[in-house]
């Protein structure tokens, strides 16, 4: 087939176009203004974001969760347009988190948008989280055509683009990456402030031993569910200590709750990498984007970038404003629909708990 | 009423700042459909400023569930409006 020179059917604005994303799919909400500028580039505006916290030991349930949305939105949306300095009449569109998620804090979101969108005669956008992630992850790091891994509590997939549509390669069989993370983190008491995965990472910065566990990708897919229960059963072992510590001098041989976080770290990311360069070979990328919260963990990235090296490849990855869920990775997506035409009729714009990445149309891309 | 009449049936009256809020109000929760609707039949409607809202329901139990999530939203909705319709009131016509 003769080389095809693909033209980039989003065309630069004729004027500035503002939209304000509304995301609260999981125990986030956040609000977030972007900015689409004549020349192409991007500028963000504001990317406020409120995470609810459940105390050690407990995982947080959607009434709850919907709850502390409810209670949270007003003041983060005020926020967010107070720091970007603008007015609510000045957004071009409205958009928010159309799916995946949890039923009752996407329903409350969905909402005040469309309350909002009433209110101000403004378009409202439904955007597919997933692809607000890998948008994201596109405008800040600069990534051409990226390999993307998607790991966060929920999700756990990795996907590449073509012809307008992200395509899952592999994903996660039962439990996400995050998922596994979150409820070992209950296991052994960690705190969920500011995340159970980040206090995992600490941890896991203190382990010496790595214990051996199953080891689960079934072709371009990975299981977690399993791992979970084999390290649970870890911290009923004789040797393992709660509090670290040997109970005296003689007691050498003993599993600590730092080692258990080193050794599920280790193992499920060098999963998650395997598939990685498996999607890698398979479409001839050398680019690896890491997006979603789980992304922000250094210790993925680097195992990332070690394999990515060896590939003569480049490893994208962001800070937590941008990995973790919010605001502004939905106004990113949306307001890249919206210049195609895209706009989500007001009967159409209920949520929904199944929304798969490859059901989107990618309009804005070759 | 209802056609059945084993059904049980609630009438909500909400009275809104205005008839535009009322109508806001009612086109924003009317999206979302029922979780059972074979078991609860809902009717919104707008007189004037009051949001009135008729649940048919086919027990107690849904009754009670369906009016607490249908004030919830309706509570959403309020604080919304009250939050952002000052604003919005103050430049009528939005520039394009």
């Amino acid at each position: 087939m003769p080389a095809r020179v693909l033209n980039n059917p989003l065309k630069n604005p004729e004027r500035p176009y503002l939209a304000i994303g509304l995301e609260g799919s999981a125990n986030k909400f956040g609000a977030g203004v972007i900015k689409h500028l004549e020349d192409g580039s991007t500028s963000v505006l504001s990317n406020v974001r409120h995470t609810y916290i459940t105390p050690p030991g407990e995982g947080f349930q959607p009434r709850d969760t919907a709850l502390h949305h409810r209670e949270w939105a007003l003041k983060v949306i005020n926020e967010c347009l107070v720091k970007a300095n603008i007015s609510m009449h000045d957004v071009d569109c409205i958009c928010f988190t159309e799916g995946p998620g949890m039923g009752a804090p996407l329903q409350s979101v969905a909402l005040i948008a469309r309350t909002l969108s009433l209110l101000f005669n403004k378009p409202l956008i439904g955007v597919n989280h997933c692809v607000g992630h890998i948008e994201m992850g596109r405008e800040v790091t600069g990534a051409h055509n990226p390999v993307v891994l998607y790991v966060s509590g929920g999700n756990t997939q990795v996907i590449a683009y073509s012809r307008q549509c992200y395509r899952i390669f592999g994903e996660t069989l039962d439990i996400a990456v995050g998922n596994c993370l979150d409820r070992f983190a209950r296991v052994i008491d960690l705190s969920n402030d500011p995340a159970p995965g980040y206090n995992i990472e600490q941890e896991a910065k203190k382990g010496k031993r790595l214990l051996s566990l199953p080891y689960a990708t079934k072709g371009m897919d990975v299981s977690f569910s399993g791992i979970l229960t084999a390290i649970e059963a870890y911290t009923y072992d004789k040797r393992f200590r709660a509090d670290g510590l040997p109970r005296n001098s003689e007691d050498q041989d003993i599993i600590t709750p730092a080692d258990l976080c080193f050794s599920l770290q280790e193992t499920i990311y060098a999963m998650l990498v395997e598939i990685t360069e498996r999607a890698m070979a398979h479409i001839g990328s050398k680019e690896i984007l890491i997006v979603g919260g789980v992304g922000c963990n250094e210790r993925l990235q680097d195992m990332m970038r070690i394999m990515a090296e060896e590939r003569e490849g480049k490893v994208f990855a962001m800070d937590e404003s941008f990995c973790i869920d919010n605001g502004i990775m939905i106004a990113q997506a949306g307001l890249l629909s919206f210049r195609m035409g895209f706009e989500t009729p007001l009967s159409k714009s209920s949520t929904t708990q199944r929304f798969r990445t490859d059901e989107v149309h990618v309009s804005w891309r070759a | 009423m209802s056609s059945n009449p084993d059904w049980h049936t609630i009438t909500i009256h909400v009275p809104f700042a205005s008839a535009k809020h009322a109508e806001i109000a009612l086109q924003a929760i009317q999206v979302d459909r029922e979780l059972q609707p074979h078991a609860v039949k809902r009717t919104l409607s707008v007189e004037d400023d009051v949001l009135i809202a008729t649940f048919d329901t086919l027990t107690v139990r849904l009754a009670r569930l369906t009016v607490n999530a249908y004030l919830e939203n309706v509570d959403l909705v309020v604080r919304t409006l009250q939050e952002f319709g000052p604003i919005a009131a103050q430049r009528p016509a939005p520039p394009s």
